[in-house]
């Protein structure tokens, strides 16, 4: 591979000898050759980087950690749309926290569609609940699934954009799963529609299903990447004193860490540690060397604010975004037994 | 030196799913496309953001209206600060009075659904001035708050019954270290949101 000193060198060669060429006289000077070299020098790295580009994101892969994030992000929604119809009509109705009219004015209309924003009776948003539900469990089952993650994403982004009053971070995070499910094969393994209909390629390592991974792997990057530099606008987290911020908020607790108060060092080492691993992530989750350590530092970080914050759905959202570095011979040990039952009833 | 995730053996092998030229370049314009209403909208906001990075969201506000793309990832940033409720009291025509707080950490179960209402009270006081501020500006900010509070005390309203709602907003004390050691705790900030009631067209 080129270094970038020497395409920096062969640039600059570059311009004299095309003078050459155009006076028809170059054929003979070194320079000419020199700079026809480099120019050979840029096309090799154009196609180094479009070489790397198709590697990256056109390589078949095995989609059985699509179909766990599937799994997982199914159930995370059947849970979700569950507590959204504890009180449908609240969250989605006419009379609700909000009215349609409002969110409609508030939000970057007419882009944030809802099919909430059609339903005017007062079994309407229970009955759309209800459709996302529905398909949540088809989802997470693998019952006819193509159609059940666009029918389940549809449902998440249309609780989103009917009750942006009432939204967070796992509504993100199981939008950036769901996404992820509905472009890439994640009915492939580990699915009644496998069971129903074995084919012996179905399971084979496809394009779509590196897509679907690749796009959450780097849209998992993007988040803790922004969630970190955003941090780093805090003097709370320089000063390694943020995470007394989180445990001492009586509105988020969940597990009493008040004991952190005679520990501030702890406070200090568990804040800095956050903070830092979020903004290193993103580079340091490729590397073989150190993927394991970003990916297993995720679990405490997770499990953590679920524990003691009360948001263990946001936490299980990221930690199956996760999933997605996870080589698949891993997963597929993990889950070797099922797939073997799979196979014999195919 | 970065390398890729590594491939099972079975994947390793030269598979028959390959796609053509001409597919790789238009999937490559999707995930570009993609990828830019993924990193766009946190670089736009919430602020501080720059005007090249709002005005380049500009053309991609469709997919990502239409994705639910637009989130800026902030996550308790960028200082962990104190949690909020809201605080109401109705009344009735018989001239009872019933009192409420959302979220109710006593009632509003399971957990999500108590993480749900509370975001109601976070995002409210996100567009309501502290203490202390002008009262020029907090006029000012009347506008982006009050419809949203409008819209809250009607739900009320119409759930429970009531002729009149009293909101407050409560900024619940964030004691520091020091005073949790001493067992001191501070005052709650209140912060009067206004008293509605129904018009008869139904609106507060």
């Amino acid at each position: 591979m080129r270094t970038a000193t020497t395409t920096a060198d062969a640039l600059r060669v570059a311009a004299p000898a095309d003078r050459g060429a155009h006076t028809s006289a170059g054929d003979a000077d070194p320079a000419f050759r020199e700079a026809s070299r480099a120019r050979s020098g840029q096309g090799g790295e154009l196609r180094e980087w479009l070489a790397a580009w198709n590697a990256f994101w056109f390589t078949p892969a095995d989609p059985l950690p699509l179909a766990m994030v599937r799994i997982c992000a199914g159930a995370l929604l059947v849970w979700a749309a569950f507590v959204w119809l504890l009180d449908a009509d609240a969250f989605f109705g006419a009379t609700g926290w909000q009215r349609p009219e409002n969110v409609w004015r508030m939000n970057d209309q007419p882009w944030q569609w809802s099919w909430y924003f059609v339903t005017g009776s007062s079994g309407g948003p229970r009955l759309l609940a209800g459709v996302t539900l529905v398909a949540a469990v088809m989802l997470t089952l693998g019952i006819a699934t193509p159609l059940a993650a666009v029918v389940s994403l549809a449902g998440l982004i249309s609780a989103a954009n009917r009750a942006p009053l009432n939204v967070f971070g796992f509504d993100d995070v199981l939008g950036m799963l769901l996404i992820a499910v509905a472009i890439g094969p994640a009915g492939a393994a580990l699915s009644v529609d496998r069971l129903l209909a074995p084919d012996v390629t179905a399971s084979r390592p496809t394009v779509r299903a590196n897509i679907a991974l690749r796009l959450l792997q780097v849209h998992l990057c993007v988040v803790y990447l922004f969630s970190g530099c955003g941090k780093l606008l805090g003097a709370s987290w320089w000063e390694g004193t943020a995470l007394w911020g989180a445990a001492a908020n009586v509105q988020y607790r969940t597990l009493d860490l008040r004991w952190l108060a005679w520990h501030p060092l702890v406070t200090n080492a568990l804040t800095l540690a956050t903070l830092w691993w979020e903004i290193a992530y993103a580079a340091i989750v490729w590397p073989r060397l150190t993927r394991r350590v970003a990916i297993a530092m995720a679990v405490p970080v997770h499990l953590g604010i679920g524990l003691a914050m009360g948001m263990m759905e946001f936490g299980l959202a990221m930690l199956v975004a996760n999933m997605a570095f996870v080589p698949a011979a891993v997963l597929r040990r993990a889950v070797g037994p099922f797939l073997g039952t799979a196979r014999e009833r195919s | 030196m970065v390398e890729d995730i590594p491939m099972p053996p079975e994947a390793a092998r030269p598979a028959p799913d390959r796609w053509s030229p001409v597919t790789r370049a238009v999937a490559s314009a999707g995930i570009v496309l993609y990828l830019a209403c993924v990193i766009m909208p946190p670089l736009a906001g919430p602020p501080p953001a720059s005007g090249l990075a709002v005005a380049a969201l500009q053309p991609l506000r469709p997919l990502v209206g239409a994705l639910s793309l637009g989130h800026g990832y902030r996550f308790f940033a960028p200082d962990p600060g104190p949690g909020h409720s809201i605080r109401w009291s109705m009344e009735f025509a018989d001239g009872s009075t019933r009192k409420g707080i959302i979220p109710d950490r006593d009632t509003d179960r399971p957990r999500l659904l108590y993480h749900r209402r509370f975001m109601i009270s976070e995002k409210i006081a996100a567009l309501v001035p502290p203490a202390g501020v002008p009262e020029e500006a907090r006029r000012q900010s009347r506008g982006d708050w009050q419809p949203l509070v409008k819209d809250v005390a009607g739900h009320l309203l119409e759930r429970h019954g009531g002729d009149r709602v009293t909101l407050e907003l409560v900024e619940h004390y964030l004691p520091a270290p020091e005073e949790v050691m001493r067992a001191e705790a501070g005052a709650d900030a209140v912060t009067p949101l206004g008293t509605y009631a129904l018009a008869e067209e139904g609106l507060p």
